[in-house]
Protein backbone atom coordinates (compact mmCIF):
# COMPACT_ATOMS: atom_id res chain seq x y z
CA UNK A 1 0.00 0.00 0.00
CA UNK A 2 1.49 3.31 -1.03
CA UNK A 3 0.45 6.60 0.48
CA UNK A 4 0.67 9.56 -1.83
CA UNK A 5 -0.48 11.88 0.96
CA UNK A 6 1.95 14.08 2.90
CA UNK A 7 1.65 12.03 6.09
CA UNK A 8 4.51 13.74 7.87
CA UNK A 9 3.79 17.20 9.15
CA UNK A 10 6.03 19.71 7.50
CA UNK A 11 7.48 21.45 10.55
CA UNK A 12 10.42 23.63 9.73
CA UNK A 13 13.88 22.27 10.54
CA UNK A 14 14.86 25.59 12.04
CA UNK A 15 13.34 27.69 14.79
CA UNK A 16 11.28 30.48 13.30
CA UNK A 17 11.29 34.18 14.03
CA UNK A 18 8.02 36.11 13.57
CA UNK A 19 8.07 38.23 10.44
CA UNK A 20 7.63 41.43 12.48
CA UNK A 21 10.94 40.79 14.30
CA UNK A 22 12.99 39.54 11.43
CA UNK A 23 14.65 42.75 10.38
CA UNK A 24 14.66 44.42 13.78
CA UNK A 25 17.07 44.20 16.71
CA UNK A 26 14.89 41.30 17.96
CA UNK A 27 15.80 39.22 14.95
CA UNK A 28 17.44 36.67 17.22
CA UNK A 29 14.19 36.12 19.19
CA UNK A 30 12.95 32.90 17.65
CA UNK A 31 10.00 30.92 18.96
CA UNK A 32 12.36 28.43 20.64
CA UNK A 33 14.32 31.21 22.35
CA UNK A 34 11.00 32.60 23.57
CA UNK A 35 10.16 29.18 25.05
CA UNK A 36 13.68 29.00 26.53
CA UNK A 37 12.89 32.23 28.38
CA UNK A 38 9.71 30.59 29.72
CA UNK A 39 11.63 27.46 30.73
CA UNK A 40 14.34 29.53 32.45
CA UNK A 41 11.66 31.53 34.25
CA UNK A 42 9.90 28.34 35.33
CA UNK A 43 13.14 26.78 36.61
CA UNK A 44 14.14 29.97 38.47
CA UNK A 45 10.67 30.24 40.03
CA UNK A 46 10.64 26.55 41.03
CA UNK A 47 14.12 26.74 42.53
CA UNK A 48 13.40 29.94 44.43
CA UNK A 49 10.10 28.65 45.79
CA UNK A 50 11.67 25.35 46.87
CA UNK A 51 14.80 26.85 48.40
CA UNK A 52 13.60 30.22 49.69
CA UNK A 53 14.01 29.09 53.26
CA UNK A 54 16.48 26.23 53.45
CA UNK A 55 16.45 24.54 56.82
CA UNK A 56 17.87 21.41 58.39
CA UNK A 57 14.31 20.17 58.88
CA UNK A 58 12.99 20.58 55.31
CA UNK A 59 9.66 21.80 53.96
CA UNK A 60 7.78 19.68 51.37
CA UNK A 61 9.35 21.51 48.39
CA UNK A 62 12.83 21.43 49.87
CA UNK A 63 12.35 17.76 50.72
CA UNK A 64 11.48 16.95 47.11
CA UNK A 65 14.43 18.91 45.75
CA UNK A 66 16.73 17.29 48.31
CA UNK A 67 15.58 13.81 47.31
CA UNK A 68 16.22 14.60 43.62
CA UNK A 69 19.61 16.21 44.30
CA UNK A 70 20.70 13.48 46.70
CA UNK A 71 19.69 10.68 44.35
CA UNK A 72 21.33 12.28 41.34
CA UNK A 73 24.47 13.22 43.28
CA UNK A 74 24.80 9.63 44.54
CA UNK A 75 24.59 8.31 40.98
CA UNK A 76 27.15 10.84 39.67
CA UNK A 77 29.46 10.20 42.62
CA UNK A 78 29.25 6.45 42.03
CA UNK A 79 30.54 6.87 38.46
CA UNK A 80 32.92 9.82 38.68
CA UNK A 81 34.20 9.64 42.25
CA UNK A 82 33.85 12.25 44.96
CA UNK A 83 36.29 14.83 43.59
CA UNK A 84 34.93 15.03 40.04
CA UNK A 85 31.31 14.68 41.23
CA UNK A 86 31.69 17.81 43.37
CA UNK A 87 33.04 19.70 40.37
CA UNK A 88 30.66 18.50 37.68
CA UNK A 89 27.42 17.84 39.55
CA UNK A 90 26.09 21.37 38.95
CA UNK A 91 26.48 21.09 35.18
CA UNK A 92 25.15 17.54 34.93
CA UNK A 93 22.08 18.18 37.06
CA UNK A 94 21.41 21.49 35.27
CA UNK A 95 21.66 19.74 31.90
CA UNK A 96 19.29 16.99 32.98
CA UNK A 97 16.69 19.33 34.52
CA UNK A 98 16.86 21.84 31.68
CA UNK A 99 16.65 19.24 28.89
CA UNK A 100 13.85 17.35 30.66
CA UNK A 101 11.71 20.45 31.19
CA UNK A 102 12.41 21.66 27.65
CA UNK A 103 11.51 18.28 26.15
CA UNK A 104 8.30 18.00 28.15
CA UNK A 105 7.41 21.62 27.42
CA UNK A 106 6.88 20.53 23.84
CA UNK A 107 4.05 18.25 24.97
CA UNK A 108 1.95 21.09 26.34
CA UNK A 109 -1.06 21.54 24.04
CA UNK A 110 -0.55 24.59 21.89
CA UNK A 111 3.21 24.23 21.56
CA UNK A 112 3.86 23.82 17.85
CA UNK A 113 0.17 24.17 16.99
CA UNK A 114 -0.59 27.83 17.74
CA UNK A 115 1.00 30.51 15.59
CA UNK A 116 0.90 32.37 12.31
CA UNK A 117 -0.07 30.99 8.90
CA UNK A 118 -2.70 30.91 6.18
CA UNK A 119 -6.09 31.60 7.79
CA UNK A 120 -8.81 29.02 7.44
CA UNK A 121 -11.41 30.40 9.84
CA UNK A 122 -11.65 32.77 12.79
CA UNK A 123 -9.23 30.85 15.02
CA UNK A 124 -8.01 28.17 12.62
CA UNK A 125 -5.19 28.01 10.12
CA UNK A 126 -5.02 26.11 6.91
CA UNK A 127 -1.27 25.87 7.18
CA UNK A 128 0.75 26.76 10.27
CA UNK A 129 3.85 28.57 9.00
CA UNK A 130 5.37 30.01 12.18
CA UNK A 131 4.44 28.37 15.48
CA UNK A 132 4.39 30.71 18.46
CA UNK A 133 6.07 28.15 20.69
CA UNK A 134 8.72 25.58 19.85
CA UNK A 135 10.53 23.36 22.37
CA UNK A 136 14.07 24.67 22.93
CA UNK A 137 15.54 21.23 22.35
CA UNK A 138 13.89 21.13 18.89
CA UNK A 139 16.22 23.96 17.90
CA UNK A 140 19.78 23.15 16.81
CA UNK A 141 21.01 26.43 18.32
CA UNK A 142 20.04 25.21 21.76
CA UNK A 143 21.32 21.65 21.42
CA UNK A 144 24.59 22.97 20.02
CA UNK A 145 24.84 25.45 22.89
CA UNK A 146 24.29 22.63 25.38
CA UNK A 147 26.92 20.50 23.66
CA UNK A 148 29.35 23.42 23.49
CA UNK A 149 29.04 24.22 27.21
CA UNK A 150 29.32 20.55 28.14
CA UNK A 151 32.35 19.80 25.98
CA UNK A 152 34.14 23.02 26.98
CA UNK A 153 33.73 22.19 30.65
CA UNK A 154 34.65 18.56 29.92
CA UNK A 155 37.92 19.78 28.37
CA UNK A 156 38.69 22.16 31.27
CA UNK A 157 38.00 19.54 33.95
CA UNK A 158 39.94 16.89 32.05
CA UNK A 159 42.94 19.21 31.79
CA UNK A 160 42.65 20.04 35.50
CA UNK A 161 42.41 16.37 36.47
CA UNK A 162 45.08 14.88 34.21
CA UNK A 163 47.13 17.72 32.75
CA UNK A 164 47.85 18.20 29.02
CA UNK A 165 50.84 15.83 28.91
CA UNK A 166 48.97 12.91 30.48
CA UNK A 167 45.98 13.67 28.25
CA UNK A 168 48.06 13.54 25.07
CA UNK A 169 49.89 10.45 26.36
CA UNK A 170 46.55 8.79 27.00
CA UNK A 171 45.44 9.57 23.45
CA UNK A 172 48.58 8.68 21.53
CA UNK A 173 50.65 6.59 23.93
CA UNK A 174 51.28 2.87 23.49
CA UNK A 175 49.04 1.01 25.89
CA UNK A 176 49.47 -2.41 27.47
CA UNK A 177 52.94 -1.89 29.00
CA UNK A 178 54.85 -2.87 25.80
CA UNK A 179 58.63 -2.52 25.65
CA UNK A 180 61.50 -3.43 23.37
CA UNK A 181 61.36 -3.64 19.56
CA UNK A 182 57.62 -4.32 19.52
CA UNK A 183 57.11 -0.88 21.03
CA UNK A 184 58.60 0.77 17.91
CA UNK A 185 56.38 -1.33 15.71
CA UNK A 186 53.29 -0.34 17.65
CA UNK A 187 54.00 3.41 17.82
CA UNK A 188 52.53 4.23 14.35
CA UNK A 189 49.49 2.10 15.09
CA UNK A 190 48.78 3.87 18.36
CA UNK A 191 49.42 7.24 16.72
CA UNK A 192 46.73 6.36 14.22
CA UNK A 193 44.43 5.21 17.04
CA UNK A 194 45.12 8.56 18.76
CA UNK A 195 44.07 10.45 15.63
CA UNK A 196 40.85 8.43 15.54
CA UNK A 197 40.35 9.18 19.23
CA UNK A 198 40.78 12.93 18.60
CA UNK A 199 38.29 12.70 15.74
CA UNK A 200 35.79 10.92 17.98
CA UNK A 201 36.21 13.67 20.60
CA UNK A 202 35.65 16.34 17.94
CA UNK A 203 32.54 14.56 16.73
CA UNK A 204 31.08 14.31 20.24
CA UNK A 205 29.44 17.78 20.32
CA UNK A 206 27.95 17.16 16.89
CA UNK A 207 26.56 13.76 17.86
CA UNK A 208 25.27 15.09 21.19
CA UNK A 209 23.46 18.04 19.63
CA UNK A 210 22.11 16.13 16.61
CA UNK A 211 20.84 13.22 18.70
CA UNK A 212 18.87 15.44 21.05
CA UNK A 213 17.62 17.72 18.30
CA UNK A 214 16.66 14.82 16.05
CA UNK A 215 14.69 12.96 18.70
CA UNK A 216 12.74 15.95 19.93
CA UNK A 217 12.14 17.40 16.48
CA UNK A 218 10.97 13.99 15.27
CA UNK A 219 8.66 13.74 18.30
CA UNK A 220 7.18 17.15 17.50
CA UNK A 221 6.58 16.08 13.91
CA UNK A 222 5.11 12.78 14.99
CA UNK A 223 2.65 14.47 17.34
CA UNK A 224 1.82 17.03 14.65
CA UNK A 225 1.16 14.24 12.18
CA UNK A 226 -1.01 12.35 14.65
CA UNK A 227 -3.01 15.47 15.50
CA UNK A 228 -3.59 16.19 11.80
CA UNK A 229 -4.17 12.61 10.75
CA UNK A 230 -7.86 13.11 9.96
CA UNK A 231 -7.06 16.18 7.91
CA UNK A 232 -4.36 14.34 6.01
CA UNK A 233 -6.78 11.56 5.07
CA UNK A 234 -9.46 14.11 4.10
CA UNK A 235 -11.78 12.75 6.80
CA UNK A 236 -14.99 14.61 7.60
CA UNK A 237 -14.63 17.58 9.94
CA UNK A 238 -16.17 15.87 13.01
CA UNK A 239 -13.96 12.79 12.53
CA UNK A 240 -10.89 14.97 12.14
CA UNK A 241 -11.62 16.54 15.56
CA UNK A 242 -12.23 13.17 17.19
CA UNK A 243 -9.10 11.65 15.67
CA UNK A 244 -7.00 14.68 16.64
CA UNK A 245 -8.02 14.08 20.26
CA UNK A 246 -7.68 10.30 20.44
CA UNK A 247 -4.86 9.28 18.09
CA UNK A 248 -2.05 11.34 19.71
CA UNK A 249 -2.68 10.01 23.26
CA UNK A 250 -0.35 6.95 23.09
CA UNK A 251 2.25 9.06 21.32
CA UNK A 252 2.11 11.62 24.13
CA UNK A 253 3.09 8.84 26.58
CA UNK A 254 5.83 7.73 24.23
CA UNK A 255 7.10 11.30 23.93
CA UNK A 256 7.09 11.65 27.73
CA UNK A 257 9.39 8.64 27.83
CA UNK A 258 11.51 9.89 24.92
CA UNK A 259 11.86 13.29 26.60
CA UNK A 260 13.06 11.68 29.81
CA UNK A 261 15.37 9.24 28.02
CA UNK A 262 16.96 11.93 25.87
CA UNK A 263 17.66 14.07 28.94
CA UNK A 264 19.15 11.01 30.61
CA UNK A 265 21.18 9.99 27.54
CA UNK A 266 22.67 13.46 27.06
CA UNK A 267 23.64 13.71 30.74
CA UNK A 268 24.93 10.14 30.95
CA UNK A 269 27.10 10.62 27.88
CA UNK A 270 28.77 13.67 29.46
CA UNK A 271 29.29 11.61 32.64
CA UNK A 272 30.83 8.80 30.57
CA UNK A 273 33.10 11.21 28.68
CA UNK A 274 34.26 12.68 32.01
CA UNK A 275 34.75 9.24 33.50
CA UNK A 276 36.79 8.05 30.50
CA UNK A 277 39.10 11.03 30.55
CA UNK A 278 39.52 11.69 34.26
CA UNK A 279 39.56 8.40 36.10
CA UNK A 280 42.99 7.23 34.83
CA UNK A 281 44.88 9.20 37.44
CA UNK A 282 42.78 7.71 40.24
CA UNK A 283 43.80 4.12 39.37
CA UNK B 1 28.87 22.87 3.17
CA UNK B 2 28.83 23.47 6.90
CA UNK B 3 27.40 26.90 6.21
CA UNK B 4 24.66 25.29 4.17
CA UNK B 5 23.84 22.81 6.95
CA UNK B 6 23.77 25.60 9.51
CA UNK B 7 21.43 27.64 7.28
CA UNK B 8 19.16 24.67 6.79
CA UNK B 9 18.92 24.05 10.53
CA UNK B 10 18.60 27.76 11.29
CA UNK B 11 21.84 27.96 13.24
CA UNK B 12 22.97 31.57 13.51
CA UNK B 13 25.47 33.15 15.84
CA UNK B 14 23.00 35.51 17.62
CA UNK B 15 20.53 32.69 18.25
CA UNK B 16 23.29 30.33 19.33
CA UNK B 17 24.67 32.93 21.75
CA UNK B 18 21.17 33.68 23.07
CA UNK B 19 20.55 30.00 23.81
CA UNK B 20 24.03 29.62 25.28
CA UNK B 21 23.51 32.57 27.62
CA UNK B 22 20.07 31.32 28.65
CA UNK B 23 21.43 27.89 29.51
CA UNK B 24 24.34 29.46 31.40
CA UNK B 25 21.78 31.45 33.41
CA UNK B 26 19.98 28.21 34.27
CA UNK B 27 23.32 26.59 35.19
CA UNK B 28 24.27 29.56 37.36
CA UNK B 29 20.88 29.81 39.10
CA UNK B 30 20.58 26.09 39.76
CA UNK B 31 24.17 25.79 40.91
CA UNK B 32 24.07 28.88 43.11
CA UNK B 33 20.56 28.77 44.54
CA UNK B 34 19.60 25.10 44.42
CA UNK B 35 22.44 22.60 44.33
CA UNK B 36 25.03 24.40 46.44
CA UNK B 37 22.69 25.16 49.39
CA UNK B 38 21.05 21.74 49.19
CA UNK B 39 24.36 19.90 49.05
CA UNK B 40 25.54 22.09 51.94
CA UNK B 41 22.44 21.27 53.98
CA UNK B 42 22.78 17.56 53.13
CA UNK B 43 26.41 17.66 54.22
CA UNK B 44 25.44 19.54 57.39
CA UNK B 45 22.72 16.97 58.12
CA UNK B 46 25.14 14.11 57.46
CA UNK B 47 27.64 15.71 59.85
CA UNK B 48 24.95 16.23 62.48
CA UNK B 49 23.85 12.60 62.23
CA UNK B 50 27.47 11.51 62.44
CA UNK B 51 28.03 13.79 65.45
CA UNK B 52 24.82 12.51 67.02
CA UNK B 53 25.97 8.94 66.59
CA UNK B 54 29.39 9.78 67.98
CA UNK B 55 27.78 11.60 70.91
CA UNK B 56 25.46 8.68 71.54
CA UNK B 57 28.47 6.36 71.54
CA UNK B 58 30.33 8.74 73.85
CA UNK B 59 27.36 9.04 76.19
CA UNK B 60 26.96 5.26 76.21
CA UNK B 61 30.64 4.89 77.04
CA UNK B 62 30.43 7.57 79.72
CA UNK B 63 27.34 5.92 81.16
CA UNK B 64 29.14 2.59 81.32
CA UNK B 65 32.13 4.27 82.94
CA UNK B 66 29.86 6.10 85.41
CA UNK B 67 28.12 2.82 86.20
CA UNK B 68 31.49 1.22 86.81
CA UNK B 69 32.61 4.17 88.94
CA UNK B 70 29.34 4.04 90.83
CA UNK B 71 29.75 0.32 91.46
CA UNK B 72 33.34 0.87 92.55
CA UNK B 73 32.32 3.71 94.87
CA UNK B 74 29.52 1.61 96.29
CA UNK B 75 31.89 -1.27 96.88
CA UNK B 76 34.45 1.06 98.47
CA UNK B 77 31.76 2.66 100.63
CA UNK B 78 30.64 -0.80 101.73
CA UNK B 79 34.22 -1.76 102.58
CA UNK B 80 34.75 1.52 104.44
CA UNK B 81 31.49 1.05 106.32
CA UNK B 82 32.49 -2.50 107.24
CA UNK B 83 35.86 -1.25 108.44
CA UNK B 84 34.22 1.53 110.45
CA UNK B 85 31.76 -0.89 111.98
CA UNK B 86 34.59 -3.29 112.79
CA UNK B 87 36.69 -0.52 114.21
CA UNK B 88 33.86 0.92 116.27
CA UNK B 89 33.01 -2.53 117.47
CA UNK B 90 36.62 -3.02 118.53
CA UNK B 91 36.70 0.44 120.10
CA UNK B 92 33.47 -0.26 121.85
CA UNK B 93 34.78 -3.52 123.24
CA UNK B 94 38.01 -1.89 124.44
CA UNK B 95 36.09 0.99 125.92
CA UNK B 96 33.68 -1.37 127.68
CA UNK B 97 36.57 -3.41 129.02
CA UNK B 98 38.40 -0.32 130.15
CA UNK B 99 35.28 1.05 131.77
CA UNK B 100 34.58 -2.28 133.39
CA UNK B 101 38.10 -2.49 134.74
CA UNK B 102 37.87 1.05 135.95
CA UNK B 103 34.52 0.33 137.60
CA UNK B 104 35.93 -2.80 139.23
CA UNK B 105 38.99 -0.92 140.42
CA UNK B 106 36.90 1.92 141.71
CA UNK B 107 34.43 -0.38 143.42
CA UNK B 108 37.33 -2.30 145.02
CA UNK B 109 38.77 0.96 146.22
CA UNK B 110 35.37 2.01 147.56
CA UNK B 111 34.98 -1.34 149.33
CA UNK B 112 38.50 -1.10 150.79
CA UNK B 113 37.88 2.45 151.90
CA UNK B 114 34.56 1.42 153.40
CA UNK B 115 36.24 -1.45 155.17
CA UNK B 116 38.91 0.82 156.53
CA UNK B 117 36.31 3.32 157.61
CA UNK B 118 34.27 0.56 159.24
CA UNK B 119 37.38 -0.76 160.97
CA UNK B 120 38.35 2.67 162.23
CA UNK B 121 34.77 3.36 163.26
CA UNK B 122 34.70 0.04 165.06
CA UNK B 123 37.97 0.82 166.84
CA UNK B 124 36.66 4.20 167.86
CA UNK B 125 33.41 2.66 169.05
CA UNK B 126 35.24 -0.08 170.94
CA UNK B 127 37.47 2.55 172.56
CA UNK B 128 34.36 4.60 173.39
CA UNK B 129 32.63 1.53 174.83
CA UNK B 130 35.74 0.70 176.78
CA UNK B 131 35.86 4.22 178.13
CA UNK B 132 32.18 4.05 179.04
CA UNK B 133 32.66 0.65 180.63
CA UNK B 134 35.62 1.90 182.69
CA UNK B 135 33.60 4.92 183.74
CA UNK B 136 30.69 2.66 184.68
CA UNK B 137 32.97 0.32 186.59
CA UNK B 138 34.34 3.25 188.57
CA UNK B 139 30.90 4.68 189.23
CA UNK B 140 29.47 1.31 190.19
CA UNK B 141 32.37 0.52 192.44
CA UNK B 142 32.02 3.89 194.15
CA UNK B 143 28.34 3.38 194.72
CA UNK B 144 28.81 -0.19 195.94
CA UNK B 145 31.65 0.70 198.25
CA UNK B 146 29.87 3.84 199.47
CA UNK B 147 32.97 5.91 199.45
CA UNK B 148 34.64 8.39 197.37
CA UNK B 149 37.37 6.77 195.34
CA UNK B 150 40.76 8.27 195.38
CA UNK B 151 42.60 9.01 192.22
CA UNK B 152 44.84 5.99 192.95
CA UNK B 153 41.76 3.80 193.31
CA UNK B 154 40.34 5.17 190.15
CA UNK B 155 43.63 4.57 188.32
CA UNK B 156 43.83 1.03 189.59
CA UNK B 157 40.22 0.27 188.80
CA UNK B 158 40.64 1.69 185.33
CA UNK B 159 43.69 -0.44 184.72
CA UNK B 160 41.97 -3.54 185.97
CA UNK B 161 38.83 -2.90 183.96
CA UNK B 162 40.91 -2.26 180.86
CA UNK B 163 42.77 -5.46 181.49
CA UNK B 164 39.48 -7.34 181.82
CA UNK B 165 38.06 -5.79 178.61
CA UNK B 166 41.17 -6.78 176.84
Amino acid sequence: MVFDLPLLATASLSAETPAAFENSFLGWLSNSIFVTFLVVGLIVWLVRSCTRKIEVIPSAGQNFLEAVVEGFYGAVEGILGDKMAKKSFGLLASLFIFILISNWFGLIPGVGSIGWGVKDGLFTLKDLEIPLLRPPTADMNMTMALAAVSMTLWFIWTMQATGPVAFIKELFGVKGGMSGPILFLLVPLFLFVGVLEVLSILVRPVSLSLRLYGNIFAGENLLGTMINIGHLFNAPQWLTYVLSCIVPIPFYFMELLVGFLQAMVFTLLIIVYLQLSTTHEEH
Amino acid sequence: MIQEIFTQFGVTLPKFIAQLVLFLIVYFVLNRYAFAPILRILEERRKRIEEGQLNAEKIKKQLAEAELRYQEMLRKANDDAQLLIEESRKNNEAFSKREMDRAVTESSAIVDRARQEIASERTLMVDEVKKEMVSLVIKTTAQVAGKILTPEDQKRLTEEAQKCLG
